[in-house]
């Protein structure tokens, strides 16, 4: 993992220093309250529905026992004993009281974390592949790149007040898992027919309102030149977003306006100026960077307990079945902790189940975690022999929900019930899905399926990529449920496509049972996903599932 | 109701009756009258707020209190509400807020009031407060005649729109009046007082005011606006410039230019043309380049301009420093100076783009002094940048 250096540590500080002035200042009135937001907001601090609340970043998603235990530590004294991983790789904090925002920020310096850039019209914490380094399929891993975008976008004068917010993530395999074709900048690090290895920049990217699927602005960037070309594309972005609507500002919209081709031209022009202004210091950063995160001492040891416990305890192996994947090391495997328990708020932890992991992570896997986008908890690297003792001890305090990749394993946003843009509610909505499929016994019979749910047009659920999307809309003060299709999120991203019309409050959780019932009445067999079954056949079996009455009803009400 | 439906007759006689009462006996009074109906005490939480507050308490703990949250209130006036709501062991405190759907139809950012102070406060208070009211034939106020002179003839009772009677209990007071009471009956102050605000309404259009202003001139300071939309004059919602005196002649304060070395007035030594002007004026040296021009507009007379002055028409428009490095790219050597809204939280953003100096308003060099640009003046420390691209 990363290890901050002198200079890391003294920037952390002194950013913490000044944040403590601007509070000072804010309420000594020297800063207006629309002056000292955008100051908050790169500060990672909110204004929520209820309260402030507070965003840290966990850059790339990577995090040490010590920093799991510290942020344990921040819930339990400065907030009410949670926190909530969201699909960004962050935790949120949902309780603070403005005058302890400084000392929070503080105590994250004191384990090299922090909340810079979590908001704000800037670079956002850059996010990656939460197997990263793991994954049996990566060609690189995308870590030390993701930490040399970090400190270059850090405080990056130019990128300060760009038109709107900027998410650039980055993944080292074919398989996507970071979701990159739905970010501002998408890298993908690919081997060109030379074998020499770079980045597929992909540009436009987003869900949000208007969802578009990245564009590929250059098949292939020479490692070298990453950053001079991410600094291109920005600064063009900086110049031709548009300032004057905030719905229309982001670089989708810039480059769906404008065009990919004006875009590629802007940006390769201003790619060979910036060029000039890096002389090489940024690639012995980087070899500084690359050797922290090489792997971890492996263990050959057998796996004979992991087999016998397999085949006796039925517990263990369904856990096993859906939460493991294959590590590239024989006799390792990849743990997702699932943040999902049935009924349960997605995304949150309290600060014993914090304590938990990281200890979890001390003893068994390499003091290393990780945060996924689907907000769930991921032990990288763990020898089989540790998982039924790892399995037992998150069974003692809630964690071990065998769900991973299932119906139950929802993205929500924090919907009405805490988001002050939201229009309906989301959370209940994913605790009565699973709480209804848990009591029907049929989410490992319909297997691999992606919910996703947004409490409004603003999609921070992922809806648009869900296989199924939920979205909650605002009817005449009637909250109503739209769902979608077929979206994907990985290396093949679509986004999905609305059914029919909406679905009351209540409503809603029969429709997806109807839905589900289809798809085990249609399916080829066991193996094929719902994602699947709904490429080869198409919406039909499933729209006339949704809507059983007679398609002139659907006319109607549309 | 079994009093007389005409409001206008109902508040005469109301009027007549309490003449010659204290503000405790009309409130105590209309607390309890036929003619009034329904009522309710709306309350800011304010600076003086808690005088009626105290009296409701004394006289009847149970009287809906209606405190409108504009979600854009200050900290302290949230949490001087909760304080005082339960040191005065009120029991029916009700909190107004705009519809969330409507806040995000209209005002997803929270910006709107730069843009559109009324639209904000019909959005925040107007429109929840008339919700609210729909239920009660009354309200009570804490207007008093002193306040503005748009409330120079204030009465105890008024007829708001034919809709509802509003009760001015406090209206003959003067400021006098007001803390003598909060002193006699030891009554907590909310905590901005004594930061400098005498007059408290939301957060981002609640300025200072100095001593001898008009306490309520940090209201919507620099518009000619005073009253927030929940409040009619004549039977008209009170909008738009009323009489005022005439201004005092003053001379314009110099402009405040920044550099490393401190605060220096801006002698105006540059003659600054427009970019068009330069077409046509050879001996311009110096320039004023708009946020969204193109820098490749200069590059001609690049080599001749001694000064270009980039516009900042507000902080959070960053094309400034993107124009900057470009300008700095492009070969310029000369002066860079950043003009506008620019913070001194933005001052080594300015430097490290290529800026030299910046150039503020003597209202902003008021409010942020030297001392506040001076902790980012080692602009050249904690940089990310000169690592990355080995200038450090």
């Amino acid at each position: 993992m990363y290890k901050y250096n002198d200079f890391d540590e003294a920037f952390v500080r002194e950013r913490v220093a000044q944040f403590r002035g601007q509070v000072e200042r804010r309420i000594d009135g020297s800063l207006a309250e629309e002056e000292f937001r955008p100051l908050r907001l790169m500060n990672g601090l909110y204004l929520q529905l209820h309260a402030y609340m507070l965003r840290v970043a966990v850059p790339y998603g990577t995090l040490s026992s010590r920093q799991m235990n510290q942020l344990a530590f921040i819930a339990d004294k400065w907030d009410r004993g949670y926190g909530h991983f969201t699909t960004r790789q962050n935790i949120q904090y949902n309780w603070p009281k403005l005058q302890d925002v400084p000392d929070m920020l503080s105590a994250l310096a004191d384990v090299e974390m922090h909340a810079i850039q979590t908001s704000g019209n800037t670079i956002r914490n850059v996010t990656s592949d939460h197997f990263a380094g793991a994954a049996a399929d990566e060609i690189e891993d995308p870590r030390p790149w993701a930490e040399l975008i970090r400190q270059w976008s850090t405080d990056h004068p130019e990128f300060q007040f760009l038109p709107r917010k900027f998410k650039i993530a980055v993944t080292g395999a074919p398989n996507d898992r970071a979701v990159v074709k739905a970010h501002d900048i998408g890298l993908q690090i690919v081997r060109n027919d030379a074998g020499e290895v770079g980045f597929e920049v992909i540009v436009g990217g987003g869900l949000g309102r208007t969802p578009m699927v990245g564009k590929v602005v250059n098949g292939f960037v020479p490692k070298e030149d990453i950053l001079p070309y991410l600094e291109a594309i920005v600064s063009v972005y900086n110049l031709l977003g548009r300032r004057d609507n905030k719905y229309k500002a982001r670089i989708k919209i810039t480059v769906h306006e404008n065009g990919l081709e004006t875009i590629q031209k802007l940006v390769e022009e201003e790619f060979k100026t910036r060029k000039a202004l890096f002389n090489g210091a940024d690639r012995e950063l980087f070899a500084q960077i690359a050797p922290q995160f090489a792997a971890p001492e492996f263990s050959a040891a057998p796996t004979d307990l992991f087999d016998a416990t397999y085949n006796d305890d039925p517990v263990f192996r369904a856990w096993a079945d859906t939460n493991l994947a294959e590590h590239r090391q024989p006799g390792y495997a990849i743990v997702t902790i699932s943040l999902k328990p049935h009924g349960k708020t997605p995304g949150d932890a309290t600060s014993d189940q914090m304590r938990v992991m990281a200890d979890l992570a001390k003893e068994f896997a390499h003091d290393e975690l990780r945060v996924s986008h689907e907000q769930n908890i991921v032990l990288p690297h763990v020898h089989k022999r540790h998982l039924p003792e790892i399995h037992a001890r998150l069974r003692a305090v809630g964690l071990a929900t065998a769900n991973v990749g299932l119906i139950s394993d929802i993205i929500a946003c924090p919907g009405m019930d805490y988001c002050a843009l939201a229009t309906a509610r989301s959370i209940p909505i994913a605790q009565e899905i699973s709480t209804r499929f848990d009591a029907l016994k049929l989410e490992h019979e319909i297997g691999d399926l992606k919910i996703k749910i947004s409490g409004c047009i603003n999609a921070c659920g992922h809806h648009h990529v869900g296989h199924i999307g939920i979205l909650g809309l605002d009817r005449a003060g009637v909250e109503n449920y739209q769902i979608t299709l077929g979206g994907d999120g990985s290396e093949t991203t679509t986004i999905g496509e609305r059914a029919g019309p909406g679905f009351s409050y209540t409503e809603i959780v029969p429709a997806i049972e109807r839905l589900m019932l289809a798809y085990l009445d249609v399916r080829e067999n066991a193996e094929e996903t719902f994602l699947e079954t709904y490429r080869r056949l198409g919406a039909e079996p499933f729209k006339a599932a949704l809507y059983p009455d007679d398609t002139g009803k659907r006319k109607h009400a549309a | 109701m079994p009093h007389e439906t005409n409001i206008d007759a109902r508040v005469a006689h109301l009027n007549q009756r309490y003449a010659n009462h204290g503000a405790l006996d009309v409130l105590g009074r209309a607390l309890k009258d036929d003619q009034v109906g329904r009522i309710a005490l709306v309350s800011s939480f304010g600076a003086e707020s808690v005088v009626l507050l105290h009296m409701i308490s004394v006289l009847d703990v149970s009287t809906p209190v209606l405190f409108i949250d504009t979600q854009m209130l200050f900290e302290e006036t949230v949490k001087y509400q909760q304080d005082v709501s339960s040191q005065l062991g009120l029991t029916d405190v009700r909190t107004i807020r705009a519809r969330p759907d409507a806040v995000a139809a209209h005002d997803p950012e929270g910006l709107l009031h730069q843009t559109n102070t009324d639209a904000c406060c019909d959005l925040r208070k107007t429109e929840p407060l008339e919700r609210a009211l729909g239920n009660f034939d009354a309200w009570i106020t804490g207007r008093k005649r002193f306040q503005s002179n748009s409330r120079a003839t204030l009465e105890f009772f008024e007829n708001e729109g034919n809709k509802r009677i509003k009760v001015n209990p406090l209206a003959h007071w003067t400021p006098q009046d007001v803390q003598d009471y909060m002193i006699n009956n030891r009554l907590p102050r909310h905590p901005l007082i004594s930061k400098g605000y005498p007059s408290i309404g939301c957060a981002p259009c609640t300025s200072k005011v100095a001593p001898g202003e008009d306490p309520r001139s940090g209201r919507w300071r620099d518009q000619d606006k005073e009253e927030c939309g929940i409040h009619f004059v004549n039977g008209k919602i009170v909008r738009g410039p009323l009489p005022k005196d005439p201004p005092m002649e003053e001379v314009k304060p110099m402009n405040t230019i920044v550099t490393d070395n401190g605060f220096a007035p801006d002698t105006g030594a540059d003659d600054f043309v427009t970019v068009e002007e330069l077409e046509t004026s050879n001996a311009a040296r110096a320039v004023d380049l708009p946020s969204d021009a193109d820098p490749m507009v200069l590059q001609e007379v690049l080599e001749r301009l001694e000064t270009i002055r980039v516009d900042f028409p507000t902080f959070a428009d960053g094309r400034g420093f993107t124009l900057a490095r470009r300008l700095r790219l492009m070969g310029f050597t000369g002066k860079l100076r950043a003009r506008g809204h620019v913070l001194a939280d933005q001052y080594a953003m300015a430097r490290r783009s290529g800026f030299d100096e910046v150039e503020i308003s003597p209202e902003l060099a008021e409010r942020q002094p030297w001392d506040q640009w001076k902790v980012r003046a080692e602009w050249g420390a904690h940089d990310y940048q000169s690592r990355v691209r080995g200038t450090a």
